[in-house]
């Protein structure tokens, strides 16, 4: 079930849109719900953000599975998205993903065992004067070294 | 009109019609795969890319509309490269497994592949394989196979009303799937299958059966509802393999229900009756035809012939038959003298039937700005109609309902009104009294005492401010207490107001049998009446009565009786029909015979046998003919059936003559209980289909009823009741169960 | 140098309302309000101003506006594109982090101008800081009245919304972003019809870039001759390119239209330890790379870069050293588009595979002889035969990297190694 808050956060976005065009706060719905779910969208939680919209299951699961930002396997209470494109990657990104992997015992789309981080390789983050950068969570970390990134790993918990 | 050059010729098309449009009916050939002219246009595959000049681009034809002066190439180096281009893509990941598939010789990657393909690729990495989900018994999937034209998905949300089929993913692991394993639902689904364009989505049923290009395809009309939709049966070494759509704008366009599809697997049950069989003594005895027919003359002779009893003769026939054999057996009965003939089996009383014309056409249908939906569930019960109400409301179109349960529309309705079954007649008579006030009409008496409420006062808002509306009865009112009252109100509504109407009481080919005359004349008896009468004898054409009969006791009751000659004319065994009958003739089923059927439009629409019917099974107008050859009644001399069709001059048996009686404010106590076959199990054909059996449309078997109902009938939820499971839903309305099942009629519970 | 977008970029809190007003935001919209201006005058003005769209399609923003069927029936929608993400690119995101205003504002006119009274502005799922940023100028705005319905009793109504993304650069793509507003996959429509007849739900709509709306305020106060003269003929104003790579001081630069490439290098701080240029992409990892000798003379403009062999793009330059495989990056490149491929059409969700595939090979070091051919002949294959620019995109590096570094990829091809790297 959506919870109460969460149905009163997809309101919110419900209501920047047209009556009868619901289906425009999905994405968000979407999003608000994985949020709640342990990160993680799973076949109920979309055909219940389908029966909530008033869209079919293969409706959201479309957009679901288009979209990057949605997961569908175990991820870390921290996802490390790291950008590997060009800016970031002439940068030196791959030396750092490689950092990175090492440091915390993980290759990429895996998570830490204590379930604490996950790192992805992910593409251009629109940070490209900043390479290279990842994404923690919410937040962009750019100019990255491996001491910086040392720093912010260890300040995880 | 515009002039556009094609090729270097100049032909005519109007202003903003797509290319590709321009092109087809040019006869010029443009290759396409998401093209598709019944859905909507996404430009997405590319084949169709063509060269017009002014544009650094191709153009892809489809979605290019034109104007006055365009220059255009379809054949020439630009237009072949792109083609060649999106081709190589196609085929990139597309298995090589064309031996084994089953869209093997129609499939239109395979057509265009051999004009514009290449022999050699240089594609040398691997190749896409996609896992499959099962979507169900009609649908096979292999999508690896697919080319993501995506016509599926919108088949689903443009013409079957319902997203079943979606893209997820995207870029190259884009595909095609329905939503996890809830496989796929719709009644219209087997029409995914027509509009593939590859082997992605074959009919499961007919998997690794044939090649296509084995069979003969036989043009044939559907038999099951009333649309009469248009077919192609595809028969190999005399059976049939396979069903698909032909086109026909003014009646299926390329549609056509999964019902009328899937249904010829039935004529190679186990359960066809393959040889004649006569009772002697109690004994049953596998006959000739000559014996069995001598045998069931010389005992309609005997018990009833020879004495001059032929008012003791019963003649019942269902609506499945074809039109030549309803007139063949009104004829031979007319002849022995005998006017005891009908064929609405399911009305609990005859003096309480509904009449009403029909009067719309289908393509009419799709045009109108209002209906009213009065007892029915149309989407499952006439699945064809209900897509062209479902086009009207995509065009703006208001549908109001009456019904005495929710059911699953897949368009939205203006207003969805569920009401108990004794109060339909109240309502409309408000509506039809707020109609007449509102059009200054002298009130008759029943409408003075009747209260207009505020659902009466919508309506009759609605049909008096359409343009074109139609008002349809369903065949949820057949057995209501008051039916005829219903109809008649129904009428004069639509005199009022200029509306049409639309009798979905009655389906399959009760049409011809209306008109050619199955109802009795004169002195002739009803079918009830018949049941309750002492008779000597019945001839029983295609007759299931656990099936058919609203008065099933009375009618086995009728026919057991031990002087009672039956002789029972059926495709099928039934221990039922065994229990009563003293001959039984194997008649031919759906595309074993031809004839002819009537449809909403009044299209004549008649056929040829497809298959010769198995072992000694034959056509029953043939049994029919030769039975009256027997009885040496003049004027059966007929070689084939068409010359039947040419002797049937038909008129309306049934005429306007009820007039509203002035009980309507009295209010009809206690519980109705609504009876209605599933929709795969309304006749013997589709209760022996196998795989339809197996869909959760066939597998419906609820008695559904509110709360207070089940109070009142000491009912819970793990009962049954009829014998049918019951289900308590708000959706139904008070007073009412609503049984929809695939079973047989309870014995018990209709006494 | 920053005298648009970023003039206020140096000022403490430049991003609030008060160092917005302060510095005459908003006047061009009190002055709308007041009925001063017509959306006639507004056209006219952005005409003049040689303003092109800056989302890298390089369309003039004045007459964009003027197709708009402004006075037909019906609601009617502007819609910023804020979804950046092409590699290279990282305007937007500074522009909504520092000055979220001026895209209300130029949002705000262009509602006026083309009788639209919503607008959303698309702001890329990743992007929380900005989004957070320009919710809270809308904030500011709707509380001291700019937005709303009357407003300041002028009859004038403008409701502004967010939409977020989740992670689709093919969002980007206008029609693509208007499916993703609708709540469906960003798949680009076909077109005609155009989003100026039928767009967002069905309606009109406007689409522009996040920039293109942030210097429409600033133009309107200073007039669209002023605007023009800071560029060059045919690429009126000044440009924000972002410079990345290997550079000293890799940033965000909005200078004059038409400024040379070398003086742009020299405002990064030119090339990073002392290193050589070797090669730079000059709008956006979509627009073909040129070579150090070709670029050493560009000026930083539409027609400049065009002539040098490129395209401007969104301004995103990007600077490759001596020490750069171009395979590697190739490759890095090819990912990106199959990665981001919608999967619609099938020469590119087919084609952009291919490109990847082979180049994975090579890079895996086993390419083989025929494999730089065959890249031209994919590449050619995808160009122009897709349904939206990606196709286009994802063929255009491949070619000019095959063309200006063909040697690095046959080197690679027959020693299984990289040329540069070894």
């Amino acid at each position: 079930m959506i919870s109460i808050k969460a149905r009163n956060q997809i309101d919110v976005w419900i209501a920047k849109y047209p009556k009868d065009r619901q289906s425009s706060a999905v994405m968000q719905a979407l999003k608000i719900v994985q949020a709640e779910n342990e990160n993680i969208l799973s076949a109920s939680t979309i055909q219940e953000v389908a029966d909530y919209l008033d869209m079919s299951g293969i409706a959201v699961q479309e957009v679901a599975t288009f979209y990057e930002n949605y997961n569908y396997k175990k991820v870390g209470k921290y996802v490390i998205r790291f950008c590997h494109n060009i800016s970031c990657m002439l940068n030196g990104a791959d030396d750092l993903i490689k950092h990175i992997e090492n440091k915390l015992g993980v290759k990429t789309g895996e998570v830490t065992l204590d379930g604490l981080i996950s790192v992805k390789k992910v593409e251009c983050l629109g940070a490209c004067v900043g390479a290279p950068m990842f994404q923690i969570n919410e937040e962009y970390f750019e100019n990255l070294t491996v001491d910086k990134i040392d720093k912010i790993v260890d300040n995880l918990k | 009109m515009i002039d556009i050059n094609i090729n270097g010729n100049i032909v005519s098309a109007k202003a903003g019609e797509m290319l590709i449009v321009v092109a087809d009916r040019e006869n010029i050939s443009v290759p396409r795969f998401c093209y598709h002219k019944k859905l909507s246009v996404v430009s997405s595959c590319r084949i169709c890319l063509v060269d017009v000049e002014g544009a650094i681009k191709p153009q892809p034809a489809c979605s290019t509309p034109v104007v006055h002066g365009m220059k255009v190439q379809t054949q020439n180096v630009k237009t072949k490269n792109s083609q060649k281009s999106v081709m190589e893509f196609l085929l990139i990941n597309h298995p090589l497994d064309c031996p084994i598939c089953d869209q093997g010789g129609e499939c239109e990657l395979q057509d265009v592949a051999v004009k514009y393909g290449s022999d050699i690729s240089s594609f040398s990495e691997g190749k896409r394989v996609v896992t499959d989900s099962d979507i169900g018994v009609l649908i096979q999937t292999d999508m690896t196979r697919c080319i993501h034209c995506t016509r599926c998905v919108r088949f689903g949300v443009e013409i079957a009303g319902i997203m079943e089929m979606g893209g997820t993913g995207r870029g190259e692991n884009l595909k095609i799937e329905p939503f996890l394993e809830q496989g796929i639902q719709s009644e219209l689904s087997g029409n995914m299958i027509d509009i593939c364009p590859v082997g992605a989505l074959t009919s499961k049923p007919f998997k690794y059966e044939l090649r296509s290009w084995q069979m003969n395809s036989i043009p044939s009309i559907a038999r099951h509802d009333l649309v009469g939709s248009n077919l192609l049966v595809q028969p190999y070494k005399g059976k049939v393999k396979r069903v698909v759509s032909a086109d026909n704008d003014l009646v299926n366009e390329i549609w056509i229900s999964d019902r009328d599809r899937f249904s010829y697997e039935s004529l190679t049950h186990k359960n066809r009756l393959l040889k004649p069989q006569i009772k002697v003594q109690g004994r049953w005895n596998q006959v000739s035809w000559e014996v069995a027919l001598d045998y069931a003359v010389k005992g309609l002779n005997s018990h009833i012939l020879n004495h001059q009893k032929a008012d003791q003769l019963g003649g019942l026939v269902s609506n499945t038959a074809t039109m030549e054999e309803f007139y063949l057996f009104k004829k031979i009965l007319t002849e022995v003298g005998c006017d005891n003939i009908d064929y609405r089996l399911n009305v609990k009383n005859l003096d309480n039937t509904i009449i009403l014309d029909s009067n719309i056409k289908l393509d009419a249908l799709e045009k109108i700005d209002y209906a009213l939906i009065i007892g029915t569930n149309i989407r499952l019960e006439q699945p064809m109609i209900n897509h062209r109400l479902r086009k009207a409301t995509k065009k703006g179109a208001d549908v109001d309902v009456l019904n005495v349960m929710v059911f699953d529309f897949n368009y939205s309705l203006h207003t969805e009104n569920i009401i108990a079954p004794n109060k339909i007649a109240f309502i409309l008579a408000g509506v039809l009294k707020s109609i007449m006030i509102n059009n200054g009409q002298e009130l008759p008496d029943y409408l003075i005492a009747i209260n207009v409420d505020e659902m009466a006062k919508n309506i009759a808002y609605k049909v008096l401010n359409s343009d074109s509306s139609v008002i349809i009865l369903g065949e949820h009112i057949i057995n209501n207490v008051d039916a005829s009252t219903i109809a008649n109100l129904v009428t004069k509504i639509a005199q009022s107001t200029n509306s049409r109407t639309l009798n979905l009481s009655i389906t399959a080919n009760a049409i011809a049998a209306n008109l050619v005359g199955c109802v009795p004349q004169n002195s002739g008896m009803n079918v009830n009446t018949m049941l309750a009468s002492d008779m000597r004898g019945f001839i029983l054409l295609d007759i299931y009565p656990q099936y058919n009969f609203h008065h099933l006791g009375a009618a086995i009751k009728a026919f057991e009786k031990d002087d009672t000659f039956v002789i029972s004319l059926n495709s099928f065994k039934d221990d039922i029909v065994v229990g009563y009958s003293d001959v039984i003739l194997p008649i031919a089923s759906i595309y074993e015979t031809s004839g002819t059927h009537l449809n909403i439009n009044n299209d004549m629409q008649s056929y040829i046998a497809a298959v010769k019917a198995p072992n000694e099974v034959k056509p029953a107008w043939k049994v029919l003919k030769v039975m009256a050859d027997l009885l040496e009644l003049p004027g059966f001399n007929y070689e084939d059936s068409t010359q039947v069709l040419t002797e049937i001059s038909y008129q309306s048996h049934v005429s306007h003559t009820h007039d509203i009686n002035g009980n309507l404010a009295s209010y009809h106590n206690g519980i109705s209980v609504i009876w209605q076959n599933s929709p795969y199990s309304i006749d013997a054909v589709l209760r022996h289909s196998r795989t339809l059996q197996k869909t959760k449309i066939g597998q419906m078997n609820n008695a559904y009823m509110n709360q207070t109902s089940a109070k009142a009938l000491k009912v819970s939820v793990g009962d049954k009741y009829l014998g049918v499971f019951v289900v308590i839903t708000d959706a139904v309305a008070d007073n009412c169960v609503f049984i929809n099942t695939n079973q047989t009629i309870n014995i018990q519970g209709q006494a | 140098m920053n005298e648009v977008c970023f003039k206020n970029l140096t000022k403490d809190q430049c991003w609030s309302l008060k160092v917005y007003e302060d510095s005459g935001g908003y006047s061009a919209w009190r002055k709308i309000l007041k009925g001063e201006l017509t959306p006639e005058q507004i056209i006219d003005e952005l005409k003049l101003s040689g303003l092109r769209g800056r989302g890298g399609a390089g369309f003039p923003t004045g007459l964009k506006w003027s197709f708009m069927p402004r006075h037909s029936n019906g609601q009617k929608y502007v819609v910023c594109n804020s979804d950046e993400g092409e590699p290279g690119t990282c305007k937007d995101r500074d522009i909504l982090r520092f000055n979220p205003h001026a895209v209300i504002e130029g949002m705000a006119i262009g509602g006026f101008v083309m009788n639209a009274s919503v607008g959303y502005n698309y702001i890329r799922g990743e992007f929380m800081e900005p989004f957070k940023r320009f919710e809270g100028a809308l904030e500011e705005a709707y509380k001291v009245g700019l937005l709303g319905q009357n407003i300041n009793n002028s009859s004038i109504n403008f409701d502004l919304y967010t939409h977020l993304g989740a992670g689709a650069y093919i969002c980007g793509e206008e029609t693509a972003l208007l499916e993703s507003i609708e709540g469906k996959k960003g798949q680009p429509r076909f077109k005609p019809p155009f989003p100026a007849n039928v767009g967002l739900f069905g309606k009109p709509t406007t689409i522009n870039n996040t920039e293109s709306f942030a210097s429409v305020p600033e133009i309107l106060r200073c007039g669209g001759q002023w605007f023009a003269d800071i560029g060059v003929e045919n690429s009126g104003g000044c440009k924000l390119f972002s410079v990345s790579g290997h550079v000293t001081n890799p940033a965000n630069f909005e200078v004059p239209m038409g400024i040379s490439f070398k003086d742009l290098l020299d405002m990064a701080g030119g090339m990073r330890d002392g290193t050589k240029l070797k090669a730079v992409i000059p709008g956006g990892s979509s627009t073909p790379v040129l070579t150090a000798e070709t670029v050493m003379n560009m000026t930083m403009d539409y027609d400049g870069i065009e002539k040098a062999g490129s395209m401007l793009g969104a301004g995103s330059v990007i600077i490759m050293n001596e020490s750069t495989c171009m395979v590697e990056v190739l490759t890095r490149l090819a990912h990106f588009y199959y990665d981001e491929s919608c999967g619609q059409c099938t020469p590119c969700r087919e084609g952009t595979g291919w490109l990847y595939r082979v180049l994975k090979r090579i890079i895996d070091g086993n390419g083989r002889q025929g494999d730089v051919d065959l890249l031209l002949s994919i590449q050619n294959k995808i160009m122009g035969n897709t349904i939206c620019a990606l196709g286009d995109a994802a063929a255009t590096p491949v070619e000019s990297f095959l063309r200006n570094f063909r040697k690095e990829f046959e080197y690679y091809i027959k020693y299984r190694k990289s040329m540069v790297k070894g």
